[in-house]
């Protein structure tokens, strides 16, 4: 039995030792402590240094809301947490963990200097001292501030652990499983709700946990407890322990991580080790109940200083007294109790120091009937001890002002209370509205736009009895029922308080340490300087002096840094305002937020029918939007630059085979399919025979290109639309909305067909001889299916649409079969064309010959803000149209104004190949920055023009034809010749052979 | 559609995930007075209320969207559809998406929870015989509850390996407990 461990209370199996390290020392628990409350057990206080003066600091809270008590804990070298809190890990049989921030050692700690010149360190320190010199900032300051900053160290190895995720639907959601949760549930599912209930903690009862002696119906709390839990058990309420509410979102929508396995000692690996839990509720209960505060006042950090609620939870829950000779400081009532339930437990309680001149009768018989020195009407204005505190300095308060002569207690444990906080974050986050109560001196709950209710503690009541009644009624509401009955409540611990700035003292303030954000060593005296230095707003004064910023979010310190601010400004708090609550409530791994999209499922990769085939050959890929696209087939040792030159030669003296399934497809049909056509893109459609392709190009409405395909006219009625691989979704969408919003009178509907066919692209001058033995029930020859014709057929047996349309220069057919055939078909057009020479080819082949015969790609040679003028593609647009997307763009003023930047051709003087994305000058001897008049979108070399060849964006390209341009590179500056974009066969005689 | 060959994609107690055969499937549009008239041709009736379901035979039509169902049919019937469709004058639509998806069945205890994981629609909204067009991990599917804890998922090819890479983890996972 470990020295400050009480036998037989608590909730803590007395019965199962766990052993755990701490820094390299075993310690045993027991089954059900948590850190802090094994180390407690210990006696040992000491956990961490903070952050900024490394002072010694031991864990003041017993929850989430922990500051103080941060460590690094580990199973193995990739399993490690920083910052996880002492008070929330529950120990497991060889857990190890560590302290943070200190060197050599957590109790003698060389950063602790920093505390010694504490007074360096003010409000606004890094602002102020490293401004100047400004040459030092990132070879200096920066470097030193980053190597300190931060707590913990963060593992070096991928995490190995998975992350889970699921949605839920619920008609209530409840989060917080005290009291008033509980009931809440309790109503809720007796009205016949689906009812989830959550709690941060390791088991559900809030309150009730530290709270034994309470009688609720008649019975003992905890056996109340449990019979409660298997009554909602019976009603089909999910529970869900360890699973704190993040955050609120909008309707009801409220994300839950659900902690798994770090409780474990030796989980099953399959396990995920946290889930996020999605929920939709229709209606949400919000019991989380209320957070103590601390009390600022000098020397209101030093290790053995703790809430005095938290020393309740330690020993009532845990069955660990915090101290054996214990000083309490408060303004609430709730304190008092803390140390009555320590003195019956066998702790001396030094002093109960209350700075209300009274408090009711029975705490003053409570105190007597223990003996406990009663000191109301004063207050504590320091503490003593290094590692531990070992006395506390009290004065009385004088009447007409001012304090008395100071006095001294012996005390290895000071619990403080300065009241009680609703915990309003997940409120806030739903944008709900606060109202400031006077009386109370704190912001409660007001309104919200959300389908919620606060219940209990969390809306200002307070007791076990308000928070049980309350809690039923708003369940009982949620569900649109009748509240039931209330158990009774025996033995309800209740009362009240006031709250304070920091506390009055007789020495000089400004040297006090008197902590409002533990965390980051923010002391009340950088709060007044702040607001000296002009800060008025909270919002300011939190981002001057960090006060709320840490990892607690301001948990403790919000309240007490806005009431010392207000009080240094003169104005009441709501005057000052709140900071603003964000979720996640509390730090959230970025593992449970990734949760299944890691590794091969980080994202869809999409894959075409030929995908398979490709591997197998070794090709190369690319990533084309959520596609894989084979980019070249390399043989042999050939690298991108041999294989892609072989494959264009391939295709253009023989035959290439490409896999262009990734094409966007949409099938427009029905009667009103033409004029749909005529609206949406900039080409006339009426006059397209059924059997004729034509290119299209679609605007915006602002008149820039958006996209483009080869399009087919199936009937009269029936149109085949390709898009760009990327565009596919987008173009549909756009047309959904034009179709929807602007033209519901139109009888046209629109399916994507991506998907329904592989599309086989032959290209090449013997592309026929291949082909055409394949091809039944068509005659592809050259009279009798032009370029540019589709038609219905069967290749190798399979049915087909066939297009003969080229995105190459050379005679080329798209073969459209249903996608389960395209592997077969394929395979069938490789095996047919062996005796040609036949090449499959990638996307950067696809690219260099389409770039040799002009052919633009969307959002490679445009960038959204070239016209169809700008690319050379007015021919494209049908002039005698009404109408069509983008036709009153393209007359705005700066679309038709001279100068503009157009598409042309480039061929370097030194043929030397130009970088994709290089600048472009007229006069390479201006003075520096150069005005730039364009760049460089395409670029690659060409075997079939002989030399590299590149397309670029120039400001009136199309009027300097032969002019030559410069593009200046590190190394040196590049001449160009500004030329026409058709390199290759500019008649296009190749395409009609 | 009962007798589809199998193909186990992932097994546990708590779920199966298995490919089915492929089938004929027909996007069908229409409006006005056509929905009576392709009811007719088809011979089955073209329900108005979203994600209700009509079966005659084996062609299984449910509604998608105010004027969109999806047609599941042996793929024997295919050309018959066509032909029923064609012979309609009213202003509609029949596209066929045969091999745009492909379809899985999801069966056992804890089918519908195993949906949870990737669906943010209730599953428990799509009654018995009923359908919906959703999304399962950021993929547009289709889901045919054709039992309390049988769902069949329709899914653009492409994106399959993704969807069901997800339904085998979730099978492992729920089996768990």
């Amino acid at each position: 039995m470990s020295r400050f461990r009480v036998p037989g209370m608590g909730r803590v199996d007395h019965e199962a030792p766990v052993k755990f390290r701490f820094d390299g020392v075993h310690y045993a628990g027991l089954a059900g402590d948590t850190v802090a409350s094994a180390l407690l057990s210990h006696g040992v206080h000491l956990m961490g240094r903070s952050f900024k003066y490394h002072r010694p600091r031991g864990p003041v809270s017993a929850g989430s809301d922990e500051p103080n008590a941060l460590i690094g804990t580990r199973r193995s070298r990739a399993r490690a947490e920083p910052n996880t809190r002492a008070t929330m890990q529950e120990i497991y049989s060889g857990l190890r963990t560590v302290s943070q921030n200190k060197y050599p050692s957590l109790k003698f700690d060389v950063g602790a200097v920093n505390d010694a010149a504490y007074m360096l360190f003010s409000a606004g320190f890094y602002y102020k001292t490293f401004m100047w010199p400004r040459s030092f900032w990132d070879r200096v300051y920066e470097p030193v501030i980053r190597a300190a900053a931060g707590l913990g160290v963060a593992p070096d190895r991928e995490d190995p652990d998975h992350y889970a995720g699921r949605y839920l639907h619920t008609d209530v959601l409840v989060v917080g499983a005290g009291p008033a949760g509980l009931a809440a549930a309790r109503a809720a599912a007796e009205a016949g709700q689906r009812v989830v209930l959550v709690d941060e903690q390791a088991e559900a009862g809030g309150s009730l946990l530290s709270e034994p002696s309470v009688r609720i119906g008649g019975k003992p709390a905890w056996d109340w407890l449990a019979a409660e839990l298997a009554a909602l058990e019976r009603l089909g309420v999910r529970v869900l322990p360890r699973t704190t509410a993040i955050g609120y979102y909008h309707q009801n929508f409220v994300a839950l991580c659900q902690r798994l396995t770090d409780h474990l000692a030796d989980p099953d690996p399959a396990l995920p080790r946290e889930r996020m839990w999605r929920v939709r509720a229709g209606q949400v209960v919000l019991a989380q109940g209320a957070l103590e505060k601390p009390l600022v006042f000098d020397g209101n950090d030093r290790p053995g200083v703790m809430l005095a609620g938290a020393a309740q939870t330690y020993l009532n829950r845990f069955g660990v007294r915090v101290g054996d000779r214990v000083a309490v400081v408060t303004v609430h009532d709730s304190a008092w109790f803390a140390a009555f339930d320590l003195a019956d437990a066998g702790s001396k309680v030094a002093a109960i120091v209350d700075l209300r001149p009274e408090v009711s009768e029975n705490l003053r018989d409570g105190a007597k009937a223990r003996g406990i020195t009663v000191l109301t009407g004063h207050t504590v204005t320091g503490t003593s001890g290094r590692l531990r505190v070992t006395s506390v300095r009290v004065n009385r308060l004088k009447d007409g002002g001012g304090l008395g002569a100071p006095r001294q207690i012996d005390c290895d444990a000071l619990l403080m209370c300065g009241g009680w906080t609703p915990s309003l974050h997940l409120f806030s986050h739903t944008k709900g509205s606060l109202r400031w109560d006077a009386d109370g001196r704190t912001f409660l709950p007001d309104r919200t736009l959300e389908d919620c209710r606060i219940a209990g503690a969390g809306r200002g009541l307070w007791g076990i009895a308000d928070a049980l009644a309350d809690g039923a009624a708003m369940g009982a509401a949620a569900a649109q029922a009748q509240p039931g009955t209330v158990p009774a409540v025996e033995n309800d611990r209740t009362g009240g308080g006031i709250a304070m700035a920091e506390l009055p003292t007789d020495r000089n303030a400004s040297r006090a340490r008197a902590f409002v954000d533990y965390q980051n060593d923010v002391t009340a005296k950088d709060l007044r300087l702040a607001v000296k230095e002009g800060m008025r707003s909270i919002e300011h004064v939190k981002r001057y002096t960090t006060n709320g910023m840490a990892t607690d979010q301001g948990k403790m310190s919000n309240i007490n840094g806005l009431m010392i601010a207000a009080d240094a400004l003169g104005k009441a708090p709501p005057q000052v305002g709140l900071t603003t609550f964000r979720p996640p409530y509390t730090p959230t791994t970025f593992g449970v937020f990734a949760g299944y999209h890691r590794g091969g499922h980080f994202e869809v990769t999409r894959k075409t029918p030929i995908d398979g085939w490709a591997e197998a050959q070794g090709a190369v890929f690319e990533p084309v939007g959520h596609w894989r696209r084979a980019r070249y087939f390399p043989r042999g040792r050939e690298g991108m630059d041999a294989a892609v030159a072989r494959e264009c030669a391939a295709v253009r003296n023989g035959v290439g085979l490409f896999d262009a399934s990734t094409l966007g497809k949409i099938e427009v049909a029905g009667p009103d399919a033409v004029e749909f056509m005529n609206r949406v893109y900039t080409n006339p459609w009426t006059k397209l025979q059924p059997g004729r392709c034509r290119y299209g190009l679609l605007l915006g409405d602002d008149g820039f290109i958006r996209d483009d395909g080869v399009i087919g006219r199936l009937a009269d009625d029936r149109f085949h639309v390709t898009t760009t691989t990327g565009g596919a979704a987008r173009v549909l969408n756009m047309m959904e909305d034009y179709l929807q919003t602007e033209w519901p009178d139109l009888d046209v509907w629109l399916t994507s067909t991506t998907e329904h066919w592989a599309v086989l692209a032959l290209n090449g001058p013997m592309t026929r001889d291949v082909l055409a033995p394949l091809v039944g029930g068509l005659d592809i020859s050259a009279g009798a299916f032009p370029h540019m014709s589709v038609a219905a057929c069967t290749v190798a047996g399979v049915p087909a649409r066939l297009f003969r349309v080229s995105f190459t220069g050379e005679v080329g057919f798209e073969i459209n079969v249903p996608a389960r055939h395209g592997l077969a078909v394929w395979e069938t057009l490789m095996d047919a064309g062996a005796d040609h020479g036949i090449t499959p080819y990638g996307t950067e082949t696809m690219h260099v010959l389409r770039a040799e015969k002009g052919y633009i790609i969307v959002g490679q040679d445009t960038d959204g803000t070239v016209t169809p003028h700008d690319a050379g593609l007015g021919w494209a647009i049908g002039k005698a149209k009404p109408d069509f997307i983008g036709k009153r763009g393209l007359e705005r003023p700066d679309l038709v104004a001279p100068g503009r930047k157009q598409l042309v051709g480039l061929l370097t003087e030194d043929r030397s190949r130009l970088e994709e994305g290089a600048q472009i000058v007229l006069d390479p001897k201006q003075p520096k920055p150069m005005k730039m008049v364009g760049h460089v979108t395409s670029s690659y070399a060409s075997a079939a023009v002989g030399r590299p060849i590149a397309m670029a964006l120039v400001e009136g390209g199309h009027d300097r034809m032969g002019e030559t341009v410069y593009v200046p590179m590190p190394d040196r500056v590049i001449a160009a010749k500004i030329t026409d974009t058709q390199f290759h066969d500019p008649a296009g005689d190749r395409l009609k052979l | 559609m009962k007798d589809m060959s199998i193909d186990t994609i992932a097994a546990s107690r708590a779920a199966t995930v298995t490919a089915l055969s492929p089938v004929a499937r027909f996007s069908l549009r229409g409006r006005g007075d056509a929905v009576a008239a392709l009811s007719a041709a088809l011979g089955v009736e073209l329900l108005a209320r979203v994600g209700a379901r009509a079966q005659a035979g084996a062609r299984d039509v449910l509604c998608l969207g105010p004027d969109e169902w999806m047609i599941h049919a042996p793929e024997g019937d295919a050309a018959a559809i066509i032909n029923a469709c064609a012979g309609v004058a009213a202003p509609h639509a029949l596209v066929e998406v045969s091999d745009r998806e492909l379809s899985y069945a999801i069966t056992g205890p804890q089918a519908a929870e195993l949906l949870t994981l990737g669906c943010p629609r209730d599953p428990d909204s799509i009654a018995v015989g009923e359908g919906r067009r959703t999304v399962f991990d950021g993929a547009t599917v289709i889901l045919w509850r054709d039992g309390r804890d049988a769902f069949r998922m329709d899914v653009w090819r492409s994106f399959a390996p993704h969807v069901t890479h997800l339904l085998a983890t979730g099978c492992r996972e729920l089996a768990l407990g």
